[in-house]
């Protein structure tokens, strides 16, 4: 069983990087317009449901990392391996590197669709899936540390949306929060499910663990990560809720986009044009990084070079996306990943902490009968 | 990667190697030194093939001096050898070893030696029926008078630059430096030129592992002959394939010392005004030696300002042409009416307009460059304002975009290092072509590919983005920004020695993933 996984020191990063890892993995295309999502659901409470959302993330993301730290120095694919055996380990190890393509499908169809609603009208899908992928495979090729260091770049990037929305806010309506928890729990409770497709992304820790070199600081940074997250996410659906009357919002697919184009500078309008492009910068680590977690699932279960991975990852995915088009489909695509991603992001760890726990009590009482003979 | 680029380097070094013919290959063989004067001088013109300079002196029926005109120093060799020589009927090598009141003496009984010591200026005393001849070194070197730098011009600070001796330029560095940590070692690099390369470092603050490298790759080199800095510099780089420079070519001794003493690792070249300085990272390159001497504050405004200057410089002309060809939506009315008037006669798509003013640009500052000063400075001037004026006039380019390139082109050269300058000038065409395709997506294209590099890139195995990746907090001080010296570290991270915390890309060899 390959279960060791050497990770030569040059591969490890300080622990304090994942502040901007979680962060770089949560936010991605789902802020263009989860508000609509959330509030059809919760209402004006949808800012609640978005606390709430990080509160049991936080919840989740504490049991994963206590599962990590059963098994020392391993990633989830090695757990799988260690719990569950080779065969049926394998299985689970499949499925997840299924789930991280199905993600990075998801993203870079959603990102093609707002380019070609937005910027360019008529511009060859194909062409901007052939120029996303050729980036990603060019920051993949340069290894672990060069996308590590397009998220912290990311990160700068991803600060600069709540204080660009600040310009928007003069228009609020606070009223329009009010009254507030006036929906049942119920509703609540589906606006925090209908969260999960935007701020699934911090389970790709469960991969990127055994990269960090401080393992004891793991919990606080990744709680960090979350909270920055948080933050993006609650002022950006704050300033939503009030800058919209409650039924445009029902309407509007891209709720952020839309408050941007607001903007005026004196040499520049429709600032969201140059947002929205800019938006590369922050979807190529959530790209490199699932697109990493998956080549890492695919080299436990057959050795393969990662250029002859990325490759070939790439022309799959290319061939794909081809046949996703119109928006009805992509909505469809939406809806089955972000059910796949609670089921995954939100349910299984616990799963598994059970699991492990039991393997490990297993194991131990296993040491000591075999102490006592 | 990194493994196949060094093979490609030694392949690129073998064909060079091809050259060689079997002419010196019989040079090769080494010969002794005849005790037959006759014999001994045949020996010597055969070697060097009788040059005219070759100068062979009698001074008694027994001794006989031969050198090469101009390489010698004659006062040194009539008032010390001649004289020391004058009188004496039998003699041995080793006492004239002795006698002779000259700094650099040495004996050798191998021919080759002494012919190469001759070529550098060396005078060879033979004595009749001995095996042995006598190397007097007292060459002297014609080389400039010490200058005020041309290239890297400074108001406050040292006026004082390197020239084409390696021995003046290592007194002024010893000049700055008085540390007996500074080690020198000497590399002898071509075979047809026998450079003397120098490598300088300060023993305990440079990094082990940075000096190892620099070592290995200057002994691994294999070249026919190495006439400046600059082509050492790329033939040990890290990725010679880059377009982006990964080691400081200075020609101020302060800034070379400033770099030793900051713990990097510094090459100097006979021959080359130019000294290299590595490990470097991106963000040093838009450093100046000034920076240090002015105040804090208006050292953080110029770094900021060269920073925003190389921003403008790529990504203004781009802009212009995505958004005149594609978004004209984000043009705010008022703009849009100056704009269009500009336009209005103008035949061309914005991305012709724009490579085309771009290319006048650049083909000005080749000719300035390449003209004598006085002529260069007039041409630039008469060219740039008649071309400009001329070229709005006729209808073929609008004024907003004759503004733009100007900017772009005067923001370009703010940046302190030449080599650094231009890249970033170079970098605007692909971009401006991406933009005229593409639009803001071409732009975001080219920005992410070029971040990719920069972030992929080394300089000696450290990174090249650092301090802000992989971020070295202690370093932020003096990057971007200049705080008060009391709050920089004098060691910079990145060239830190020992058990470094950040091996990055340490070993050339790793792949990563």
């Amino acid at each position: 069983m390959k279960n060791s996984l050497h990770i030569s020191l040059n591969q490890k990063i300080n622990a304090f990087l994942l502040i901007v890892i979680v962060n770089a993995c949560q936010i991605g295309v789902g802020i263009h317009g989860f508000q609509r999502v959330v509030y059809q659901d919760a209402k004006q409470d949808a800012w609640i449901a978005v606390i709430l959302s990080f509160i049991y993330a936080h919840f989740v993301a504490f049991i994963m990392i206590k599962t990590l730290k059963m098994f020392q120095d391993q990633d989830l694919y090695g757990i799988h391996q260690m719990i569950f055996g080779k065969y049926f380990g394998n299985f689970l190890n499949s499925l997840y590197v299924l789930y991280c393509s199905f993600a990075f499908v998801s993203i870079i169809i959603n990102y093609k669709e707002v380019i070609n609603t937005w910027v360019f009208p008529h511009l060859a899908s194909s062409f901007l899936y052939i120029s996303l992928l050729i980036i990603v495979i060019y920051t993949f090729t340069g290894g672990f540390r060069i996308i590590i260091g397009i998220s912290t770049i990311n990160f700068l990037f991803t600060l600069a949306i709540p204080i660009i929305l600040l310009v928007p806010l003069k228009y609020a309506n606070i009223n329009s929060l009010l009254p507030i928890l006036d929906n049942d729990m119920i509703n609540l409770l589906k606006g925090v499910y209908s969260m999960t497709f935007t701020i699934a992304g911090f389970e790709l820790i469960n991969f990127i663990y055994p990269n960090v070199k401080e393992k004891s600081k793991v919990g606080k940074y990744v709680h960090i990560g979350l909270l920055t997250t948080l933050f993006v996410y609650l002022t950006t659906m704050l300033i939503a809720l009030t800058y919209f009357n409650g039924e445009q919002l029902n309407k509007l697919i891209w709720a952020t986009l839309s408050m941007l184009s607001m903007i005026k500078l004196p040499f520049f309008e429709r600032i969201e044009i140059l947002i929205i492009c800019g938006w590369m910068i922050i979807i190529l680590p959530n790209l490199c990084i699932y697109l990493w977690a998956a080549y890492r699932g695919v080299i436990r279960i057959k050795s393969i070079s990662p250029n002859k991975f990325v490759w070939s990852f790439s022309i799959v995915i290319f061939i794909l996306t081809l046949f996703i088009n119109t928006r009805s489909q992509i909505e469809m695509v939406n809806n089955i990943f972000s059910k796949i991603a609670f089921i995954i992001v939100f349910i299984y760890p616990f799963i598994l902490f059970i699991f492990a726990l039991i393997k490990k009590l297993f194991t131990k009482r296993k040491v000591q009968n075999d102490e006592t003979i | 990667m990194k493994s196949m680029k060094k093979n490609l380097k030694k392949k690129l070094a073998g064909i060079k190697d091809k050259q060689p013919n079997q002419q010196n290959q019989e040079n090769q063989e080494d010969l002794p030194i005849y005790p037959n004067k006759n014999d001994f001088i045949k020996s010597v013109k055969d070697k060097t093939h009788s040059p005219a300079d070759l100068i062979i002196r009698y001074v008694s029926p027994t001794i006989t001096i031969v050198y090469i005109d101009n390489l010698v120093d004659v006062q040194s060799l009539n008032e010390l050898v001649l004289n020391g020589l004058k009188d004496k009927e039998s003699i041995t090598p080793s006492e004239i070893h002795s006698i002779l009141p000259i700094p650099e003496i040495n004996l050798s009984i191998k021919l080759n030696k002494s012919i190469n010591e001759m070529l550098i200026g060396a005078a060879l005393i033979h004595i009749v029926g001995q095996p042995e001849v006598v190397i007097a070194k007292i060459s002297s070197y014609q080389s400039r008078g010490l200058a005020a730098p041309e290239n890297e011009s400074q108001v406050i600070g040292a006026q004082i630059a390197f020239n084409e001796n390696i021995n003046t330029n290592l007194s002024l560095i010893r000049r700055y430096i008085t540390n007996p940590n500074l080690c020198n070692e000497k590399f002898t690099l071509g075979r047809h030129t026998q450079t003397t390369v120098s490598m300088l470092y300060i023993h305990g603050i440079a990094a082990e592992t940075h000096v190892n490298t620099v070592r290995q790759r200057i002994s691994d080199l294999n070249i026919a002959d190495l006439i400046d800095s600059a082509v050492l510099a790329e033939l040990i780089e890290d990725n010679s394939f880059s377009i982006f420079p990964q080691m400081l070519l200075t020609e101020r001794p302060d800034r070379f010392s400033d770099g030793l003493l900051s713990g990097k690792v510094g090459i100097v070249v006979n021959g080359s005004s130019m000294a290299i300085l590595c490990p470097y990272t991106f963000f040093e390159f838009f450093q100046s030696k000034e920076d240090q001497n002015l105040r804090w504050p208006i050292a953080t405004f110029v770094r900021l300002l060269r920073f925003v200057a190389v921003f403008l410089s790529i990504f203004l002309t781009p802009i212009y042409v995505a958004s005149l060809t594609f978004h004209y939506e984000v043009i705010p009315q008022p703009l849009l009416v100056p704009l269009s008037e500009s336009r209005a006669k103008v035949p061309f798509p914005p991305i012709i307009e724009a490579l085309f003013l771009e290319l006048i640009i650049e083909l000005l500052r080749e000719a300035g460059l390449r003209l004598p000063t006085k002529v260069g400075q007039t041409i630039g001037i008469v060219g740039g304002i008649v071309l400009g004026t001329a070229a709005v006039q006729a209808g073929i380019t609008s004024n907003i975009l004759i503004i733009i390139i100007a900017l772009c082109a005067l923001a370009s050269f703010t940046t302190p290092n030449y080599t650094m300058g231009n890249v970033i000038r170079v970098l605007r065409f692909p971009t401006i072509v991406l933009a005229g395709f593409w639009g803001y997506y071409g732009i975001m294209l080219a920005f992410c590919i070029l971040l990719i590099h920069l972030l992929k890139q080394s300089s000696l195995g450290a990174p090249y983005t650092a301090p802000y990746y992989p971020p070295r907090f202690k370093d932020w001080p003096d990057s971007i920004i200049r705080l008060p010296l009391l709050l920089i570290k004098r060691k910079s991270v990145n060239t830190r020695g020992g058990n470094s915390e950040h091996p990055i890309n340490e070993q050339n060899g790793g792949k990563k993933v």
